[in-house]
C-alpha cells in the first residue's frame, strides 16, 4: 500500500508539475485570491463564467484551474475578513472576531501571516489525507445520515453560545434568532413559503452573504464613522509583519487541532465543512490558557479556524472525487465541470483516470505552495492599505460590496437585503448582542430542521433513533456535557453577582 | 380603420426592421438557475450562439423562487431579441400547476425557440434491496406498503413526481422522503437509508456504472444511449410512462417572428456542433427530438397538462 | 421598577418582538404531527423559546445593573443606507459608472467631513478600477451607461 502511495503520488506531481498545469495553477489560484478577497463575489459564480475558456484546456488542466480558484478564495477570503472585518464566506466569519481585532491593534501582519501559514499547514496535511485514505473515508462520510447530522447540527448550536464573550442568555437568544432567520423561504419538506409576505426574492430563503456582510460588514462602517474624535480606526503605530517567536509558540497547537478537526469535517458532504472553522474556534477558546482573550485580538482565534477551514475545503473533495457527492455549491459545479470534459465523477475516476485523480490531489499542494508564497510577501501591502485615511477607505469598501452583493443575482434586492442587516447589526452593536452566534444560527437552522424532519421521517416518528445510533447518540451526550460545562460558570458567575447586588 | 391598418403595417415595417438589423449589441441569456448543469449548458450555447451571431451573448444568472423570477424577468422584458431566457420543465411544466399565483403564463407571456437539453431519469435502487427488476420492486411494495422510502431532490421535483405517476400506475404506496438537492438523497440511498429514487441520468450513471447502485429502468418511451441494455419503464409493464428533465430557448412573447426563426436556426446548428453535442451528452442529454419552435410549444404544452395531473395526485402543491 | 440595565431592556425586548413576530406569522402554517412535522413546528417552537428567553433578559435587567445603550448617530446611518439603495436600484437604469459615482458621493456625506475635490477623485479612480476588475475582467453583466446612450 505504501509503495504504491508514493508510486501514485509520483504519477500525481509528474502530471501537475508540467509547465502548463502550473501555469493554469497559478492563473487559478491568484484568481482565486482576488475574488476571495472582493466581498461577494464567489467562487461559484467564477468558476462557472470560466467554464467556457476550459474548453479547450485538457480535463485534467482545467480541473486544476478551476480547484485552484476554490481554495485561492479560501485564502483570499480571510485577507477581506481580518482587514476590514467583511467575511465573504460562511468560514471567514469567525476569522473576522479575532483578526479583525488584531487589524485594529495594529497586528493585521501577524494576522494575515497566521493565516497563511496555517492554512498551508492544514491544506499539506490535509492532501495527505486525502491521497493516503480517501475510500475508507468516504465510508465513513456514508455513515452520517439525518440523524447523525441532526445531532452534530446539535452540537454545532451549543458550541455556537462560546462563540460569545458576553451574556450566555444573550447568546443564545442570538442562536435561536439566527435558526429564525435561516427558516425563511420555502419550505423543503412540504414547499410551503414561510415568511417571504409575497416577496419571490425570498422564496429562496435569505442569502448568506447579504446577512454576514451587513452586520459584520456595513455595520462595522456605520459605527465607525459615529466616532466622534477623528480618530483612526486602525492604529498607526503598526508592530510587525509577522508572528513573533511568541506567537508561533501560541499557535502551532491551536493549527494542529484545527486541522485535525476541519479534516473530519470536511469529509461530510452533508454540512460538515460549514461547522469546521466554527468548531475549532470553540475548541480553542474553551481549552487555550489565552481563552478570556478571544474575540479581542487572540492569535489562537484566527490560527486554528483558519487551519481548520483549509483543511476542510481540501477533505471536501474525497466525497466528491470517490462517491461523485458533492459537499458544497462550488463541488457541485465541479462536478458539472468534469462531466462536461467527458469525465463522471464518481467512484471509478480513481481507478480509470489515475492520472486526472493523482495529478488534481498533487496539484492542491502545489497550489497551496504557491498560496502561501504568494500571500506572505503580499502582506506588506495589505497592511499599506490600513494606512489609508478612512474616509477614502470606506466609500471604497462600500462600493466593493454594493458590487459583490448586486453579482450574487443581479437583483437590486440583494443590496436592500444587506442594507438592512447592517441597521440591525447596528442595533446588535448598540445593545451588546454578538452577531457570531446568530450567523451560525442561521447556517444551521435550515439544516437542522430538515435533518430532524428527514429523521423522523424516516423512522415513522420514533424519536429514540437518535440515541439508538452510536455516532447520533455520542454528539447529543457531547452536547448535554458542553452544556453543563457552559452553565456552570454562568450560574457561579450569576451568585457572585446576586450576593454583590445584596 | 384605416388607422388601426396603418398603424399595423407601420409596426410590422418597424418589427421587420429591427429584426434585419438584429443583433446590433450583446444579447443577454438570463439564467435562473445559476450554479450547474443549466448554467452550464446555457454557457455552451451562448458560447457558439456569440461566434454565429457576431455579438456578445452574456449569460446572465437571475436566480430565485425556483426559476419564477428569472422567467418572470424575461416574460415582462422588451421582445425585441436581446432578452432570452434559458426556461426549463419547472419554470413552464411543473411551476404553472405547483405554485399558488405565477406571475407570468407559461405559454402566452414567452416565444418558445428551441430545447436545449432533455435527460431521462433513472430508476435505481439500493444494491442490499432484493430486487432485479421492475417488477420484483412492484411485487415489493405490494407486500411491503408504505415501508419503502423513495428519495428526490426537492418537492415537486421530476425525481418526486415520476416516484408520485409510478406509485399511482401500480397502486403501490411508498413514502417520499424530500431533500434540498439530489446529492444528499443519492448518498442516503447508497448507505441504504433511502431505498430508491428515479434519480436523473447524469447524476446516477456513475454509480451504476461502479456497481454501487442498482438501475431497473429509464423514465423514458426510449432506451436511452448511454444505459442501451437498461429496459424503460413503459417496456416493464407501465404502459406510457415517459418522463425527461430539459430545458431550453425562450423569448418574450411579442419577440419578431424573424429573429425567432433566426435564433432557433443557430441554436440547433450549435446544437449540432461536433464540440458543443459531445459537452451536451457529456450532461446527460441526448439531441432532443423537438426541433422547431412549434414543436417545442407543443412539447411543453402536452408537458403542462401532464404535469397538472402529476401534481394533483402527488398532493404536491402547498396549501 | 427601575430599569438597571437599559442595553439587557432593549435586547429582552427586541428578542420579545422578534419571538412573537415568528410565532404569529407561523400560525398560518401547518402543525403538523411529530412525524410528519409541519411547515410551522420548527417556527413555533423556536418563536416560543425566543420570546421567553427574551422575557428573561428583560427581566434580568431590573435586577442587575449594566451599560446603557450608546447613542445612535443618525447621519452615517442615514448617508450609507441611502447610497446602497440607490446603487442597487440605479446600476441597470443609469449603468454601472454614474451608480458608483452616486454611491461614492452620498456615502462621503456620512463621514466626519466632505472635501468635494478628494471625493470626486476617489469616485474617479473607484470607477476606473471596478470596471476594469469587475465589468472588463469578471465580465459581470452590468450595463457601463444609461440605457438611452446605448
Amino acid at each position: 500500500m505504501d509503495m504504491s502511495l508514493f508510486s501514485n503520488l509520483a504519477l500525481g506531481f509528474g502530471v501537475a508539475l508540467t509547465p502548463i498545469n502550473l501555469m493554469y495553477c497559478l492563473i487559478g489560484v491568484l484568481l482565486g485570491t482576488l475574488i476571495g478577497v472582493l466581498p461577494g463575489i464567489g467562487p461559484v459564480a467564477t468558476i462557472a463564467m470560466l467554464l467556457p475558456i476550459t474548453f479547450s484546456l485538457s480535463p485534467i488542466t482545467a480541473l486544476i484551474m478551476l480547484a485552484g480558484i476554490y481554495y485561492g478564495a479560501q485564502y483570499g477570503g480571510s485577507t477581506s475578513a481580518i482587514l476590514v472585518n467583511l467575511p465573504g464566506e460562511s468560514s471567514s466569519v469567525v476569522t473576522c472576531l479575532d483578526g479583525y481585532q488584531m487589524a485594529r491593534q495594529g497586528r493585521a501582519g501577524p494576522a494575515l501571516a497566521t493565516a497563511a501559514i496555517g492554512s498551508f499547514f492544514a491544506g499539506c496535511v490535509a492532501t495527505v489525507i486525502v491521497a493516503m485514505f480517501a475510500p475508507p473515508l468516504a465510508e465513513v462520510a456514508l455513515k452520517f445520515g439525518p440523524s447523525e447530522y441532526f445531532s452534530l447540527m446539535v452540537l454545532g448550536l451549543v458550541a455556537a453560545v462560546v462563540l460569545a464573550h458576553g451574556s450566555v442568555v444573550k447568546a443564545v437568544a442570538m442562536v435561536i434568532l439566527g435558526l429564525l432567520l435561516g427558516l425563511v423561504g420555502t419550505d423543503v419538506n412540504s414547499g410551503v413559503l414561510r415568511f417571504a409576505f409575497g416577496v419571490a426574492e425570498l422564496a429562496d430563503g435569505i442569502g448568506f452573504v447579504t446577512v454576514a456582510m451587513g452586520v459584520f460588514g456595513t455595520a462595522e462602517i456605520i459605527t465607525n464613522l459615529e466616532l466622534k474624535d477623528k480618530r483612526e480606526v486602525f492604529t498607526s503605530k503598526v508592530t510587525n509583519l509577522f508572528p513573533s517567536k511568541d506567537d508561533f509558540k501560541r499557535i502551532w497547537k491551536p493549527i494542529l487541532r484545527g486541522t485535525a478537526l476541519g479534516s473530519m469535517l470536511g469529509i461530510l458532504p452533508g454540512g460538515g465543512a460549514l461547522l469546521s472553522s466554527f468548531g475549532a474556534y470553540t475548541l480553542e477558546k474553551k481549552i487555550s490558557v489565552n481563552g478570556h482573550m478571544f474575540g479581542k485580538g487572540a492569535i489562537e482565534g484566527v490560527a486554528a479556524p483558519e487551519a481548520a477551514n483549509n483543511a476542510g475545503a481540501q477533505t471536501s473533495f474525497i466525497p466528491l472525487l470517490t462517491l461523485g457527492i458533492p459537499s458544497n455549491a462550488v463541488m457541485a459545479l465541479m462536478i458539472g465541470a468534469m462531466m462536461i470534459q467527458g469525465i463522471a465523477p464518481g467512484p471509478q475516476v480513481m481507478t480509470e483516470k489515475p492520472q486526472l485523480f493523482w495529478g488534481m490531489i498533487a496539484s492542491m499542494w502545489v497550489g497551496n505552495l504557491m498560496l502561501v508564497v504568494l500571500n506572505l510577501p503580499m502582506i506588506g501591502l495589505w497592511i499599506k492599505l490600513l494606512t489609508v485615511p478612512y474616509r477614502i477607505l470606506y466609500p471604497s469598501i462600500l462600493v466593493f460590496m454594493a458590487i459583490g452583493v448586486f453579482s450574487l443575482s443581479n437583483n437590486p434586492f440583494d443590496v436592500l437585503q444587506m442594507m438592512l442587516f447592517g441597521l440591525l447589526g447596528y442595533v446588535f452593536v448598540k445593545l451588546a448582542c454578538e452577531p457570531a452566534p446568530l450567523l451560525l444560527g442561521f447556517i444551521l437552522g435550515p439544516l437542522m430542521e430538515e435533518n430532524l424532519r428527514r429523521a423522523m421521517l424516516l423512522s415513522r416518528g420514533d424519536p429514540w433513533v437518535f440515541f439508538q445510533k452510536p455516532i447520533s447518540a455520542g454528539f447529543l451526550i457531547a452536547s448535554i456535557l458542553l452544556l453543563v460545562i457552559l452553565a456552570l460558570p454562568a450560574l457561579r458567575k450569576k451568585r457572585e453577582e446576586a450576593f454583590q447586588e445584596g | 380603420m384605416r388607422k388601426l391598418l396603418l398603424s399595423i403595417v407601420l409596426l410590422s415595417a418597424a418589427q421587420t426592421a429591427l429584426a434585419q438589423a438584429w443583433p446590433a449589441r450583446p444579447i443577454r441569456l438570463i439564467c435562473p438557475y445559476p450554479g450547474g448543469p443549466v448554467e452550464l449548458s446555457s454557457r455552451i450555447v451562448a458560447q457558439k450562439l456569440q461566434e454565429a451571431l457576431g455579438q456578445p451573448v452574456v449569460v446572465e444568472n437571475r436566480p430565485g423562487a425556483g426559476g419564477v423570477i428569472g422567467a418572470d424577468y424575461v416574460a415582462k422584458a422588451a421582445p425585441d431579441g436581446y432578452t432570452l431566457l434559458m426556461g426549463a420543465i419547472a419554470t413552464h411544466a411543473i411551476n404553472p400547476s405547483l405554485m399558488p399565483s405565477l406571475p407570468y403564463d407559461a405559454m402566452r407571456d414567452f416565444r418558445h425557440i428551441a430545447l436545449v437539453v432533455q435527460v431521462p431519469n433513472v430508476l435505481v435502487v439500493n444494491n442490499d434491496l432484493p430486487v432485479k427488476s421492475v417488477k420484483d420492486l412492484i411485487a415489493l411494495a405490494r407486500t411491503k406498503p408504505g415501508q419503502l422510502d423513495f428519495g428526490s431532490g426537492s418537492t415537486g421535483s421530476t425525481g418526486h413526481l415520476a416516484g408520485e405517476l409510478f406509485k399511482q400506475m401500480t397502486g403501490t404506496f411508498m413514502v417520499h422522503i424530500p431533500y434540498r438537492s439530489s446529492a444528499p438523497a443519492v448518498a442516503d440511498m447508497l448507505a441504504g437509508r433511502v431505498h430508491l429514487m428515479f434519480d436523473n441520468l447524469a447524476s446516477a450513471l456513475p454509480n451504476i456504472k461502479a456497481g454501487k447502485v442498482r438501475a431497473l429502468a429509464v423514465t423514458t418511451t426510449r432506451r436511452t444511449d448511454f444505459l442501451p441494455d437498461l429496459p424503460t419503464l413503459d417496456e416493464s409493464g407501465l404502459k406510457g410512462f415517459n418522463l425527461t428533465t430539459w430545458w431550453g430557448l425562450m423569448a418574450p412573447a411579442k419577440t419578431p417572428n424573424e429573429i425567432v426563426n433566426r435564433l432557433s436556426a443557430e441554436t440547433l446548428k450549435a446544437m449540432d456542433a461536433p464540440d458543443a453535442r459531445e459537452r451536451l451528452r457529456n450532461l446527460g442529454s441526448a439531441t432532443p427530438g423537438v426541433r422547431t419552435p412549434e414543436a417545442f410549444s407543443a412539447f411543453i404544452e402536452a408537458e403542462k397538462t401532464l404535469y397538472a395531473r402529476l401534481v394533483k395526485v402527488s398532493g404536491a402543491k402547498p396549501d | 421598577m427601575k430599569i438597571k440595565s437599559p442595553q439587557d431592556f432593549w435586547a429582552g425586548l427586541m428578542f420579545i418582538v422578534f419571538g412573537l413576530f415568528f410565532l404569529i406569522v407561523a400560525r398560518d402554517y401547518q402543525m403538523g404531527t411529530a412525524v410528519r412535522m409541519g411547515p410551522g413546528y420548527f417556527p413555533t417552537v423556536l418563536g416560543g423559546i425566543l420570546a421567553v428567553l427574551g422575557a428573561v433578559v428583560l427581566l434580568t435587567s431590573f435586577t442587575m445593573s449594566g451599560p446603557k445603550v450608546p447613542k445612535l448617530s443618525f447621519k452615517p446611518i442615514f448617508f450609507i443606507s441611502l447610497g446602497l439603495i440607490l446603487f442597487g436600484y440605479l446600476l441597470k437604469p443609469i449603468g454601472f459608472v454614474l451608480s458608483v459615482v452616486v454611491l461614492v458621493f452620498v456615502a462621503a456625506f456620512g463621514g466626519h467631513e466632505f472635501k468635494l475635490k478628494e471625493v470626486a477623485i476617489l469616485a474617479v479612480i473607484l470607477v476606473i478600477f471596478s470596471v476594469l476588475v469587475f465589468v472588463k475582467g469578471l465580465t459581470l453583466p452590468f450595463p457601463l451607461w444609461p440605457a438611452f446612450l446605448d
